[in-house]
């Protein structure tokens, strides 16, 4: 009877009631589509470095961090691949990798260059590299080629059919020198990789590096990014005894996290300001069925309903007007957002040459995160307890013969 | 007095203490005992409701007491009174005071859901009191449907609802017109004689005036007379 009488002042004044859900409603729209956009070109951009460069988990030698060197390289045999593949239900795949620093050079000059040692099919699986291919084509297995990014081969003015010279230090100080055909120019996604990268199949570099069967990092693919930390505890639990390490990519990217952190601080001053908008909207409503009802206030506590009683009532009625607006903004929300999944916003102009340029899709992604949701749910829970502190007041120190003179 | 409800002892009320005091009651000593149908009459300003106020619990006198079946309210906590209000005492407004969102029936039985009785309970009793209020066929509808003559009707039988020890009823016809005054009196005289229900009126009403057995009037904040 208390939810029925509650529920029935809601009404009392329809259009009142109805503005307030509505104003609610939009309220919870606007937060949940800005920080929707916001997230979604986060994600992608996490999803871009996490593919190029991390891994969402990665293996590596305990000493690996400390000392990036190809002495803390670590065998990389069939049964790491398949324990590791075992480790957790939601690793889909792992990709080796050797990383190390060269010195490329044409016949007349040399250029510092980032080498990667990988397996081109596991790589592309992964995140696609092939498509980014601007020239030739991308080394076969068992091919001993080179790909070059854009920015390298153009300092050193090499393309595809040209020869590249690789200087550098195997393990254990042995000497690596060796010259490769390039296969391929490709424009990496990511620009610092770009201006300096040089590809080589993973049986070449351990050969050239005389670091055979053994990589610097394996990465893990994983088929959802929330299961990281989870996949990163089995794999730790997996591999403790090899002196093997697993990091996830927030780890291993921590300037990428607070960047994008800073990033999220101007949505949430929009978002502080629309909530605070909707306080105001929201308290106007409830103040003004708690002062309109005061002798009505009165009439009940002469007659015998408890303080704490009645402020329970008004607790309802502000809950019932939150539940509403706020899961009529989400279900909003969700139809917009979905809108936008399937018909992302496109970019234009010199915004979309910039991002083509970072080898991006020019467009703006939605994030479709269940967190976004529901904590929206949750401040306009917490706005509407601070706007209910109003009629407990009132209740609370309400004298019952000047309201019942009201 | 063997079944003394209600006695009151020395009660004054001083409202503006300290401005400009108005002595609202003075040294008010009155008992009333079960089973009376009582009016307290007086011109406007002569501590009609006041004295109704002390004798419900809503407000506090300046000094002196009151004592209902002999237990002292006056120095009773707000939460106390509540409680003491529910279980004791039965109040009908002269503005009838309904909820509004609420039906006939509903209205009646909300006393009884704070007094956490049983919803068979409530809904027997409500549609019994409504019944015998005359308003067997109006239970579903909600006061704005309802005339004025209705709604009072509907508060007499919400103030019965509790169960009280009796019923204070503050210028009950003030907003009636005739017939549904004369009614709604039949009805409240009917249930004090066939129940031995207490009514304690404030009222202007000669009608109400003339059914009473026992009238007290007030003026200037005391007993004029006691009849």
């Amino acid at each position: 009877m208390y939810l029925k009488l509650s529920w029935r002042n809601l009404w009392r004044n329809r259009k009142r009631t109805l503005i307030t859900v509505s104003a609610i409603a939009f309220a919870v729209l606007a937060a949940v589509f800005m920080q929707s956009i916001n997230r979604g070109s986060h994600e992608m951009m996490i999803d871009n470095m996490v593919r190029f460069h991390t891994g969402y988990v990665q293996l590596q030698d305990y000493r690996y961090d400390e000392e990036a060197s190809l002495d803390n390289a670590f065998p990389y045999l069939p049964e790491t691949e398949t324990r590791a593949l075992q480790a957790h239900d939601r690793i889909t795949g792992v990709i080796p990798r050797i990383e190390t620093f060269m010195l490329a050079g044409n016949d007349h000059t040399t250029r510092g260059a980032f080498v990667l040692g990988i397996d081109p099919e596991r790589e592309h699986d992964f995140n696609g590299l092939r498509d980014h291919l601007s020239g030739g084509r991308f080394f076969e297995p068992g091919e001993d080629k080179a790909v070059v990014t854009e920015g390298l081969a153009r300092r050193l003015e090499l393309a595809a059919g040209d020869t590249l010279l690789l200087i550098g230090q195997g393990r254990f100080g042995m000497s690596a020198n060796a010259l490769f055909e390039i296969s391929g120019i490709m424009r990496h996604p990511l620009h610092e990789i770009n201006e300096q990268t040089v590809y080589l199949p993973l049986h070449s570099i351990q050969y050239l590096l005389s670091a055979d069967e053994h990589i610097t990092h394996l990465l893990i693919a994983l088929d959802r990014e929330r299961d990281t930390r989870n996949v990163r505890q089995a794999l730790q639990q997996e591999f403790q005894d090899d002196e093997l390490i697993a990091y996830t990519w927030p780890e291993m990217m921590p300037e990428l996290l607070q960047l994008l952190e800073f990033d999220l601080v101007g949505a949430y001053v929009m978002a502080g300001v629309l909530y605070i908008v909707i306080g105001f909207g929201f308290f106007g409503t409830v103040l003004t069925m708690t002062l309109e009802r005061m002798r009505e206030f009165g009439v009940l506590l002469s007659v015998g309903m408890k303080r704490s009683r009645l402020a329970g009532v008004l607790l309802m009625e502000t809950l019932f007007i939150s539940f509403i607006g706020v899961l009529s903004g989400l279900g909003l929300s969700w139809l917009v957002l979905y809108y936008f999944y399937l018909n992302p916003i496109e970019l234009t102009g010199q915004t979309a040459e910039t991002i083509i340029e970072m080898g991006w899709e020019p467009i703006l992604p939605v994030s479709f995160a269940a967190d976004q949701f529901y904590t929206q749910g949750i401040i306009v829970f917490c706005i509407a307890v601070v706007v209910f502190l109003f009629p407990l007041l009132k209740v609370m120190n309400l004298n019952i013969l000047e309201a019942a003179r009201k | 007095m063997e079944n003394t409800i209600i006695q009151t002892f020395d009660l004054c009320k001083i409202y503006n203490p300290d401005a400009v005091p108005v002595h609202a009651l003075r040294e008010v000593n009155i008992s009333v005992a079960e089973g009376e149908f009582t009016s307290i009459v007086g011109p406007s300003g002569s501590g009609k409701t006041t004295l109704l106020n002390m004798i419900g619990g809503l407000d506090k006198p300046t000094s002196g007491r009151v004592a209902i079946d002999g237990k002292n309210i006056t120095g009773m906590k707000d939460s106390e009174l509540i409680d003491f209000r529910l279980e004791h005492i039965g109040f009908v407004f002269q503005h009838y005071n309904l909820i509004p969102v609420f039906t006939a029936l509903e209205n009646v039985a909300f006393i009884m859901l704070l007094q956490k009785r049983t919803k068979k309970e409530m809904d027997e009793r409500a549609k019994s009191l409504l019944e015998a209020v005359g308003l067997g066929e109006r239970m579903d509808a909600r006061p704005a449907k309802l005339s004025g003559g209705q709604q009072q009707r509907v508060a007499v039988a919400r103030a019965l609802a509790s169960q009280p020890r009796f019923i204070l009823a503050d210028e009950p016809t003030a907003n009636l017109d005739g017939d549904s005054a004369m009614n709604l009196l039949d009805i409240m005289e009917k249930m004090n004689r066939e129940q031995n229900i207490t009514f304690i009126f404030s009222t202007h009403d000669q009608r109400v005036i003339d059914r009473a057995r026992r009238v007290i009037t007030m003026v200037d904040g005391g007993i004029y007379s006691d009849e």
